[in-house]
């Protein structure tokens, strides 16, 4: 109906191969009169098999009734890395899910959330329709929080522990015991008739260099790698015991092939490597919000809170914003008329846009002078800013000097600085009153563009320029007519783009994320969010949050000190990715910098900026470069499936266990990396398992969200009649191996008591008791509370576990699916009451004093346009010409589909598979149109799917989007014992764009193409061609 | 059935829908509808104006018509009208004739292939009845989905519908249908000379679209 209106497309993207309402159609008589006698009755003639409700609320008095039979409990999803509180009903008897919805005490759920003192009986009629509160204290799951709950019930699901019968990868399993898996991932041995392999045990030798003519490397206890990508709630319960207990120094997440190039343009912004901390806007208060490279309310983390504050934002208060992507999404909303609009850029491209609308905002003076001109937090302070910057600090950029790059320092200009761990003297600026060149914390407002010689106290003088001066020179590098003819989009609209953003104070930010993932992703990335500085945003009312943080959880807290413990590993060594030690400093650069060597290239870039490297793990292990790998434990991992280029390059390796010997995996299901593992530990699902999870940004308040086993766990117990999840294992096998940090005398209180961690519950429970006194103690939950929400099932083990005066308060915490500051503690007048206290860097001198060591060039310390480049700093172009390679492809990020959601029914019904796809006026010169098969085509490897033709793409541009085109997770069957699985051919619909991505011609041995500067895996903008099948 | 001093109804601000789905599977889950079977689902379209293109997302549902043609073509009775507005389906009477199904001009209704009888969203009539939201509105993320009672001038539904200019589909039908959108009528109407852009491209665009 709505599509035979003219100049209306409907896309493909929603009902896909089943269409709108089902089938209403194609009924004929013979069906008519089959029904007769077919019909199975259901549970109400009218409501079908809709279970009865949870509850029922008397309109007149609010009166909550609840139905006996069922259950609602608060605790966490794990759909996606949003990680949201959500509220789970569950039917006593089956110990089903029934449905999963919203948490109201949530901000990730519901806007505005419950207060926290809320009793949880009116948390429940709060969501009714006793006068009307359901409609504003919704809270709510997306749709795949909706969805997520059958994977619980899912066939595939790995209950037992398992070990290969057959070769590597070849699918054949046969169930052992807990203890067997224990004994045999310690102890080694002749373990599958191919010859010894080491076990843990061996392995764990905290004293034998890997290499002694690299004693940098550390001992061989760093030839575990643990992989632990899901911050789920529960990875500092296995960073815990591969970093603190077991001593590796290999423990990583899967930032470097998820956001990494966003965190490093943020890190150098907000001058922490380490952590790299990342903004996000004040969405309820901002009026101008640029989107660049991400896509709020389609995907995005958090993507329920993006999404619901954009929404009420564009139509009921101030806000305009603009989505700049190669590709048309949800993002946008025609019914919100011009408070949304997208503009297309090609892909990679983003630090020309931000770079040209930087050098317009400095040459027409639009940038925030009174912000930016505050050299240190005392003079920020006084003229009423919540931030400040370095845009005044002296750079040293006198040719051939040895502190070229770095900042003037007081203790240049003579001042005495005492050496403080983490502490460096004062950076120098041109104080504006005095003229004089005046330590930053001590100067009043300073010169913004000084460019000269300063005289040092050793008489010689040294040219410096302002960070701010260094900025503009690499922004005027460039006209706006050339980085418009670079990312496609007018001068105009980029002049225009830049004065708007300029027109709202500090009531403007910029966001950018997973668009920046190409292998010149940093430098995008940094222009971009430099955007924040020059309207000087952080922290204020309406600008930018660095998030308000969480609760004292997995820490050492009020009550019990989780962090600490007898025996404490440091772990330490060059990590397996090469990354957060400078190769300058290594024996290699020592060793051929002795023998008259060039010290550059290296076999691979290290990466002196980066935390740790998880794209580099498998490829640097199977290299040998720095080191190999004997063991590897992927938990929750799925890196084959999830790193670009990353399957093509191991598969080989990987399934010879001759260059990785031991793979143990820990998961519920078998996926495209543990399909290679010697043994699969099973682990719980979803509501299952315990955890302590927060937001992981715009939250300006404190979430410390709490998951808990809300129904019976379905894994194998083992001997001692524990459930078999992760922490089970990592338990058993620290207790096994005598660890430290594990069994007794593995937590102490305040006191100096000791206690033990046998059970999962002995760490999460004492976490949750630090909780519940951290900033000042909780109440205690009565028994009508643990009875509403399920904790009355946990009650028991609250008790037992935890200290008389603790568990009431621990029951609060659990009742109400965690612990989070009230909203009234989001602002202090117009600034943030939670405020990033460093500030935004204009120039990175950590930046700027780092290498690439292929070339072994400096990096540039300012945000500056590069071009896609190869990791030894050449241009992607000059290897895989357009003239080769008209199209570039990029991935984009899934609404329904997470990486390991697939084969969920309720969600593949709506979008059975990704397509791929093209602008309408490529297709018509290659004679494509939607619905045809097409090829895609890159130096990495091809992939055979569905064209979706249409004009909300860049020309030049095909976009496939993420989370399909699965081998395993269903997509395979496996035989496990005499059982061959059943497989799910649905799991298997679509393509992987990750099956496009390639190795960089660059370096030596396996690799896949990314940053130049930190590493971050490309993804975005892949050199492809096209053909019809 | 169902209380006459009560009329349902439902206003989606497609303002606020963020196209997620949410609504469509806490649908499927609640009424455990069989897969690849909607009682509602979220359209996306892609709507080419002159100069630019846009996202636009419709949540689509039964619209509990005023006037519903599914009703007078049911051979028994099977399907019906409450006094207080919900068109239902008696699945016990339902003899599964595909009359109401092809009357629809929403496409609302299909056949359930477990039940073999015509299925459509009830408003989750028997939530409504204990006091409690349809599973869609509980759980629209952006709060695009609004349901309440037409007959109450103080309910939220009431006061949207007065405040802002609202559209049901397909008006041509004389169906009256009960599912109020904003936003909907002059954004897909053909009449895109409203599409005033951000800053001082609005002269240029205008140009365009006048051509």
């Amino acid at each position: 109906m709505l599509t035979s209106r003219r100049k209306i497309i409907k896309t493909v993207t929603a009902a896909g191969a089943f269409s709108l309402f089902g089938f209403g159609f194609s009924h004929t008589a013979n069906k008519m009169l089959k029904t007769v006698f077919d019909k199975e009755s259901t549970l109400d003639p009218i409501s079908g098999y809709a279970p009865k409700p949870e509850f029922n609320v008397d309109l007149k008095t609010g009166e909550l009734t609840t139905n006996p039979n069922q259950t609602v409990s608060y605790t966490m999803c794990m759909g996606c890395t949003t990680v949201c509180g959500v509220r789970v009903r569950v039917d006593n008897e089956t110990q089903q899910v029934l449905r999963v919805t919203g948490n109201p005490y949530h901000l990730l759920s519901s806007d505005p959330f419950l207060p926290y003192e809320t009793p949880i009986k009116e948390s429940f009629q709060a969501l009714s329709r006793f006068q009307e509160k359901g409609l504003l204290s919704r809270s709510t799951a997306c749709g795949r929080g909706n969805a997520v709950l059958e994977k619980l019930r899912a066939a595939d699901r790995v209950k037992v522990p398992l070990k290969r019968v057959g070769p590597r990868g070849s699918g054949q399993w046969a169930p052992i015991s807990f203890e067997q898996l224990v004994k045999e991932v310690v102890e080694g041995g002749n373990l599958f008739k191919e010859g010894h392999v080491d076990g843990l045990r061996a392995i764990r030798d905290l004293k034998t260099l890997i290499d002694p003519e690299q004693p940098e490397f550390g001992p061989v206890a760093n030839q575990l790698a643990v992989f632990a990508p899901f911050k789920d709630g529960r990875l500092r319960f296995a960073a815990r015991f591969a970093k603190a207990s077991f001593g590796t120094v290999n423990f990583t997440g899967h930032r470097s092939y998820c956001g990494l190039s966003m965190r490093s343009g943020y890190a150098s912004l907000l001058g922490n490597w380490k952590k790299q901390p990342h903004l996000k806007p004040d969405f309820a208060n901002a009026e101008f919000l640029m989107f660049i490279g991400t896509a709020p309310g389609n995907a995005g983390n958090p993507f329920k809170r993006q999404g619901q504050l954009i929404a009420k934002s564009r139509s009921e208060g101030k806000l305009k914003y603009v989505v700049i992507d190669p590709v048309l999404t949800n993002s946008d909303n025609m019914a919100a008329s011009d408070r949304s609009r997208w503009i297309p850029i090609k892909p990679n491209t983003d630090g020309a846009l931000a770079m040209a609308m930087i050098r317009w905002i400095i040459e027409e003076q639009r940038y925030d002078e009174m912000f930016l001109r505050q050299p240190g937090p005392a003079a920020a302070k006084a003229a009423g800013e919540a931030s400040w910057s370095n845009a005044t600090h002296l750079v040293i950029v006198e040719t051939g000097h040895p502190a070229q790059g770095k900042f003037l320092r007081s203790t240049d200009l003579g001042a005495v600085f005492v050496t403080k761990k983490g502490k460096k003297p004062a950076a120098v600026v041109i104080d504006s009153v005095s003229g004089q060149p005046m330590a930053h914390n001590k100067a009043g407002e300073a010169e913004l563009f000084f460019t000269g010689d300063i005289e040092l106290s050793d008489g010689s003088e040294v040219a410096v320029k302002t960070s701010f001066s260094l900025l503009r020179e690499e922004a005027e590098k460039h006209t706006l007519e050339e980085y418009s003819s670079i990312c496609s989009i007018p001068a105009d609209t980029l002049a225009d783009l830049a004065r708007e953003f300029t027109s709202h104070g500090k009531k403007a930010a910029v966001d950018t994320h997973g668009g920046t993932m190409g292998s010149n992703g940093f430098y995008n990335a940094y222009a971009i969010v430099m955007l924040n500085a020059m309207v000087g945003n952080l922290n204020w009312k309406g600008g930018t949050s660095a998030s308000a943080g969480r609760f004292k959880e997995i820490a050492a807290g009020p009550r019990y000190n989780l962090k600490k413990f007898k025996g404490k590993v440091k772990a330490k060594g060059v990590g397996l990715g090469r990354q957060r030690f400078p190769y300058t400093k290594s024996s290699e650069y020592k060793r051929r910098v002795a023998a008259g060597e060039n010290p550059y290239p290296t076999r691979a870039p290290w990466y002196p900026l980066s935390p740790a490297m998880s794209s580099e793990y498998l490829t640097s292990a199977l290299n040998g470069y720095p080191y190999r790998l004997k063991a590897l434990i992927l938990w929750s991992a799925n890196p084959v499936y999830g790193i670009a280029g990353m399957e093509a390059q191991v598969k080989e390796k990987l399934a010879d266990p001759k260059e990785l010997p031991l793979i143990v995996s820990i998961d519920p299901f078998i996926n495209e990396s543990n399909t290679y593992a010697d043994y699969i530990v099973p682990d719980s699902v979803l509501y299952e398992s315990w955890g302590w999870a927060s937001a992981w940004g715009a939250n300006l308040t404190k979430v410390s969200t709490a998951r808990w086993p809300v129904v019976e766990p379905a894994m194998a117990k083992n001997a001692e009649g524990q459930v078999i999840q992760m922490e089970t294992f990592f338990i058993a096998v620290a207790k096994c191996m005598g660890l430290p940090g594990f069994g007794e005398n593995a937590i102490s209180d305040k006191e100096g008591n000791q206690f033990a961690i046998n059970t999962a519950e002995d760490f999460y429970l004492r976490a949750a008791a630090n909780v519940a006194y951290d900033s000042g103690a909780v109440p205690e939950a009565k028994d009508e509370e643990l009875a509403l929400t399920g904790v009355d099932r946990i009650a028991g083990l609250l008790k037992s576990t935890l200290k008389l005066e603790e568990w009431r308060r621990v029951a609060y915490v659990y009742a109400r699916g965690g612990r989070f500051e009230n909203s009234d503690q989001s602002y202090k007048g117009n600034k943030l009451k939670h405020r990033y206290k460093k500030p935004m860097q204009i120039y990175d001198e950590e930046l700027a004093t780092a290498r690439n060591t292929l070339n072994g060039e400096h990096f540039i310390g300012t945000p500056t346009w590069v071009e896609p480049k190869l990791a030894d700093g050449s241009l992607l172009e000059k290897t895989f010409s357009t003239s080769e390679w008209p199209f570039k492809v990029i991935s984009t990020k899934s609404n329904l589909q997470s990486s390991h959601t697939i084969g969920i029914v309720s969600l593949q019904q709506i979008k059975p598979k990704n397509a791929i796809s093209m602008h309408t006026l490529d297709a018509e010169k290659l004679g494509i149109r939607s619905g045809h098969k097409i090829r895609v085509i890159t130096p990495g490897g091809a992939v055979t799917g569905v064209a979706m033709v249409r004009n909300g793409i860049q020309p030049g541009v095909l976009a496939i989007e993420h989370g399909y085109g699965h081998r395993e997770l269903g997509a395979r069957a496996h035989r496990i014992g005499n059982t061959i699985q059943k497989a799910n051919s649905m799991a298997g619909y679509g393509v992987n764009i990750n099956d496009l991505g390639f190795s960089d011609p660059t370096r030596k041995g396996l690799s896949v193409l990314a940053d130049w500067v930190v590493g971050s895996t490309a993804r975005q903008g892949l050199p492809a061609k096209v053909e019809r099948v | 059935m169902g209380d006459e001093q009560h009329r349902w109804a439902m206003v989606v601000d497609l303002r606020k829908c963020i196209g997620c789905q949410a609504c469509t599977v806490a649908c499927t889950m609640e009424n455990v509808v069989p897969p690849g079977k909607f009682r509602t689902i979220v359209s996306s379209y892609e709507i080419q104006l002159e100069g630019e293109t846009r996202n636009m997302v419709l949540p689509r549902l039964c619209n509990h018509c005023e006037n519903p043609p599914c009703i007078p073509v049911c051979p028994v009775q099977a399907t019906y009208q409450r006094n207080d507005g919900i068109v239902l389906v008696d699945n016990e009477r339902c003899v599964g004739c595909s009359y109401c199904v092809q009357a629809c001009p929403y496409d609302a209704r299909f056949i359930n292939p477990k039940t073999n009888t015509a299925d459509k969203c009830t408003f989750c009539v028997h939530r409504v009845e204990a006091g409690l939201l349809p599973a869609c509105v509980e759980t629209c993320v952006g709060g695009a989905r609004i349901f309440g009672d037409l007959k109450n001038p103080q309910s939220e539904v009431t006061k949207l519908i007065s405040k802002h200019s609202t559209r049901g589909l397909r008006p041509e039908m004389k169906t009256r249908p009960q599912v109020y959108y904003i936003g909907l009528d002059d954004r897909i109407s053909g009449k895109v000379e409203g599409t005033a852009s951000l800053w001082n491209l609005q002269a240029a665009m205008g140009k365009e679209n006048k051509s």
